[in-house]
Order: structure tokens, then sequence, then C-alpha cells
């Protein structure tokens, strides 16, 4: 599933990468660039955490002028007297007005590192605004944001990863270049699909799928296993004829009160202990009027 | 400077990485010998001075070494006094909501006049050494300023200059998964993870206190070396002596073997 959503066929997607501190999951969000690049897409970051070095380091190739990276990296809070792009314009028309300047007709793909810096400054509702007015826009195709995961309150991350189509969490695999994805993927009918892959990189950012976890394995590739005969096989016989099954069928339990029983108990046997009974005056019991005996 | 960790990290006086930002933190332990370490490693400009050692109060008459003591000047602020020339680091105490933004300009302050000064030395690129972040927190200072002025600390030294930037910051608990529990600490420390380059983790023992091993440091790359590997992590033990600290894997420390 990794690998499709690298291919990136839909658009109006918006796709959250998480991380945590344990593990970067900017390495994946450069695959993600790489591989718009290559299908010549317009990728325009808004570039918060990192410099514009560091995020191009490693992606080379013809199509790297397809990369507009907008610089929020040096002055976000615009404590310097010109700063280019402030966390605070972060609102639908700044970032259109932002797209439109140096792209081309075609809508591009916008990459927002971080995510969790905005969220930082501007709170939840207003992000979730402007990612959603972004979507129903236009001038953004498909939107990619990274988001730490271990820096918001739960409350936070679930919101924004509810607005988003595909939510790729990250963490450190059992190996050491090796990294677990576990991806939750809605489509436009309201399915939704989780899968869980081991990847690793290679030196071009290009993305290595590795098999499943064997945990995951088991559960999906397991048959039914047929009942098994517990009665065969054995030194001694557990089985029933028929005449034995008749009998145990016919036999009265202990203490389940059948009509027999309680025949048997009302007239008892001979020989058995009888109960005589004189009826005293007191008890004398007029059916038309229950409360004859009472001393009234 | 401790040779053994100077080549567990692969650097020398010499030739280090340059724009690094390296997070030393502690858990319920104490890191400050780090910041000896990374202190002399950078102050030490050639092999002589090496041997020589190194004087801190030479340093700062010479102009190398520049220190800001913010303990001393925000009781200036908070106690203020008629002859108070303070220098406006620390403003940040009297108006919370500017945030740390006079005292990350105290750094860039220092770099652009610095080393322009007629007759002195070219020293090398600019190191900001920060002992200790979490004082910030406990001066009533927001987690979201605190990881806003390393964030900008980060931009101007590392990237704009070239720079390397040591920041100390320390925890008092256990590691928790509090849903809604913001721990300032926890969540500086994971904050600073995510923007620096290397992290160095100092801990003690899991199994204990120990005379001949102090504790454990975890050394975290974050950034891409050479041969592809994203995120490499190694872990030490140490201990601490007059002259310095050793390091060794753990299980080979000589009072074991």
């Amino acid at each position: 599933m990794l690998t499709e959503l690298l291919q990136g066929t839909d658009a109006g997607g918006f796709l959250i990468i998480q991380d945590s501190a344990s593990y970067s999951g900017r390495h994946l969000l450069k695959s993600f660039i790489n591989a718009a690049l290559h299908r010549e897409e317009a990728v325009h970051v808004l570039g918060f955490e990192v410099s514009e070095e560091e995020l191009k380091d490693g992606l080379i190739g013809a199509s790297i002028h397809r990369l507009h990276f907008h610089n929020a990296y040096t002055d976000p809070l615009g404590w310097t007297h010109n700063p280019a792009f402030t966390v605070h314009q972060f609102c639908s028309e700044g970032v259109t007005q932002l797209v439109k300047q140096t792209s081309q007709s075609k809508p591009a793909t916008l990459v927002i590192d971080s995510l969790s810096w905005i969220l930082r400054h501007v709170g939840p509702p207003a992000v979730c605004k402007t990612l959603q007015q972004l979507r129903k826009g236009g001038a953004v195709r498909a939107i990619i944001g990274l988001l730490h995961a271990d820096m918001h309150q739960r409350g936070t991350v679930g919101s924004v990863c509810h607005m988003a189509t595909s939510v790729i969490t990250v963490a450190p695999g059992m190996k050491g270049d090796e990294a677990v994805a576990k991806i939750t993927k809605r489509s436009k009918s309201g399915k939704v699909m989780q899968d869980e892959e081991i990847f690793s990189f290679k030196e071009d950012f290009t993305v290595v799928v590795q098999n499943r976890p064997s945990q995951l394995g088991l559960k999906q590739t397991e048959t039914e296993e047929r009942e098994t005969d517990p009665t065969a096989n054995l030194t001694f016989n557990l089985r029933l004829s028929d005449t034995e099954r008749e009998a145990k069928e016919k036999l009265a339990l202990p203490f389940v009160f059948s009509k027999e029983k309680k025949t048997a108990l009302l007239h008892s046997g001979r020989g058995s202990g009888r109960i005589l009974y004189e009826p005293d005056a007191n008890d004398d019991y007029d059916q038309e009027d229950p409360d004859d005996d009472l001393d009234v | 400077m401790f040779a053994e960790l100077s080549s567990i990290l692969n650097a020398s006086p010499d030739s280090f990485t340059q724009g690094e930002f390296v997070l030393v933190s502690d858990r319920q332990s104490d890191a400050s010998f780090l910041i000896h370490h990374f202190l002399s490693f950078y102050l030490r400009g050639d092999a002589v001075s090496q041997r020589l050692g190194v004087s801190l109060a030479q340093a700062k008459e010479k102009g190398q070494l520049v220190f800001l003591e913010g303990l001393k000047e925000s009781l200036s602020v908070l106690i203020p006094q008629d002859t108070n020339t303070g220098s406006k680091a620390m403003d940040f105490l009297r108006d919370p909501a500017v945030g740390l933004k006079s005292l990350y300009e105290f750094p860039s302050s220092v770099s652009s006049s610095g080393s322009r000064a007629e007759g002195a030395e070219e020293w090398g690129p600019l190191v900001l050494l920060v002992d200790d972040l979490s004082v910030l927190l406990s001066l009533g200072v927001s987690v979201g300023a605190v990881l806003d002025f390393s964030h900008y600390c980060r931009a101007t030294v590392c990237s704009e200059l070239q720079g390397n930037v040591v920041m100390l910051a320390r925890c008092d608990g256990e590691e928790e998964e509090g849903d809604g529990d913001d721990e300032g600490s926890e969540t500086l420390l994971k904050g600073l993870t995510h923007q620096c380059s290397l992290t160095l983790h100092v801990q003690g023992l899991p199994t204990g206190f120990c005379r001949d091993i102090h504790g454990q440091v975890e050394v975290c790359w974050r950034r891409r070396q050479g041969d592809g590997q994203s995120t490499q992590k190694k872990l030490f033990q140490y201990k601490v002596h007059d002259k310095g600290a050793s390091f060794f894997a753990p299980g080979t420390s000589s009072a074991v073997l």
C-alpha cells in the first residue's frame, strides 16, 4: 500500500506522515517529494523546520526546478524585519497566493514541513479550516504534511488526522535501517483500508518495501483447520452405539423436576413412608371465604 | 575534552561537522560533564593548546569565550536596582508574551560584533552552548517559547553562520505516556530531539547505583550519514573522574574485565 500511495494517483488527497522522536518521518516525506517530482508535478514546500539545503539534500535530478521551497525556516515568527513567510501567514488565501505566484496552470502538490510547527502557533481549528479550504480551493492538487505525533495532545493529532485521506505512522523497525509503517487509507467510497509494512530507503530516496511483518502473516494467510475428531485414535472407546445413545437420552437427571418425578413423589409406592393427614379445626379451609379462620 | 568521546563522535578539534545542533539531555542524572567536554573541545584551536590545556579565563579575556550568566542577569531583572546595567537578554522575564526574542538576539549580536574587532584573532565558526534550557522552564517561560528560541538559534548559528549549537536539557521524572499530561520538560525534550542532528542522552544505570560505572550515554545520530542510514544509535557506559571521563561499551568497564 505504501508503494501505491507513493504513486499518488488520487487528487484532492491529504496525506499525513506521523512520526515521533524515535524515528523521523522526514525521509519518507522526501521520498514522496521525489516521487511527485518524477511525475512531473510542481511541488511547493512550506519549510518551517529544516532549511532549503537540508531538504534538497539528496534530491538530485533534472526535475528539481519544479520544487519551490518557501522559506519559513529562517524567520517564522517575524523576529527580523523582513521575514519571507511567517506562520501567521498560513491561511488559505496566503498559501494559494504563494502557490499561484510560482506555479503554472496545473495544480501543485503542497508539502508542509511540518504541521506540528504550525499547530504550535496557530490553533487546531484554524489549521483544520485552512487545510479544508485548500483542499477544496483548487490551487492545490494534493497536500502532504509531516506531523510529530508526540508533540501534541492526542485530541489534536486525532482531529487533524481525521481530515486526512491517508495516514502513515512511522516507527523504528527491528533492524537498523528498516522502519515500520502503519498505513490507514480512506477511499472516496468511505472504505477504510489498513496495512502494516516494513520498508527501507535506497540512496536516492526510493522506498523498498520488505515483506509483511511476521506477526501479521499468521493472521491473514492461515486457513481454517478442519475439526479433528477427538474420539479417533484412542486406546479406549469413547463412542456410543445407537442403543447406548437411546438409553442415555431416556435417563432422568436427578435434579430435573419432570412429570414422572412429581407423580412418584405424590403417590408414594408401597413400603415407603406414608403421610397421614388429619385436618385440624383451624385448618378448615373454606374455598368461598379464605379468611374464614381469622378470629376477627 | 574527553578523547574517547571525541573519537566516538568522529570529531577532532581540527575537523568537526559544522552546522550541527547537538542536544545533551539527562534523566535523573547529571550531564553537565558533557558540557565541559564540548566547551573545551571547541575552545581548542590547535594541537599545541590541546597539550597545554584550556584556560577559560584566558579565553574570556581574548574574546574567544563570551559568557552570559543567565541566572545572575535574571536576578537583576527581578530585583531591579538603580545601577542596573544588565543586558537586555533577560527581558523576557518582564514581559513573557514577547518570547525569547531578546535572548536570541544576544548570540547574533555577539557574532556580528565580536570577530570584527581590530586586532582580534580570527576565531573559527561560532559555537553556542546553552547550560541549561530547563532553567528557562523554571523561570516561567513556556515550552513553545523555548522551542522557538532553539529553532531560531539553529537557523542563525547552524544554517546561516555554519556554526554549532550545543544545548543541555534536563528531565526529572520517568518517561511517561501521559495523555494530556503536559509535562513541560518531556515535551521540551521531544521537541528538541526533533530539531537536533545529534543527541547524547545520559541516564543512570537501569540496574542501580555503581561505584565504577556512573551511568550510560546513548548517542543518536539523526542526520543522514554517508552510508545511507538515517538514524544510528550507540550505547556507552561512562565513569567520571578527576581529569575527565572514560567511555566504554556496556560490560567492558575496567572494574568488570
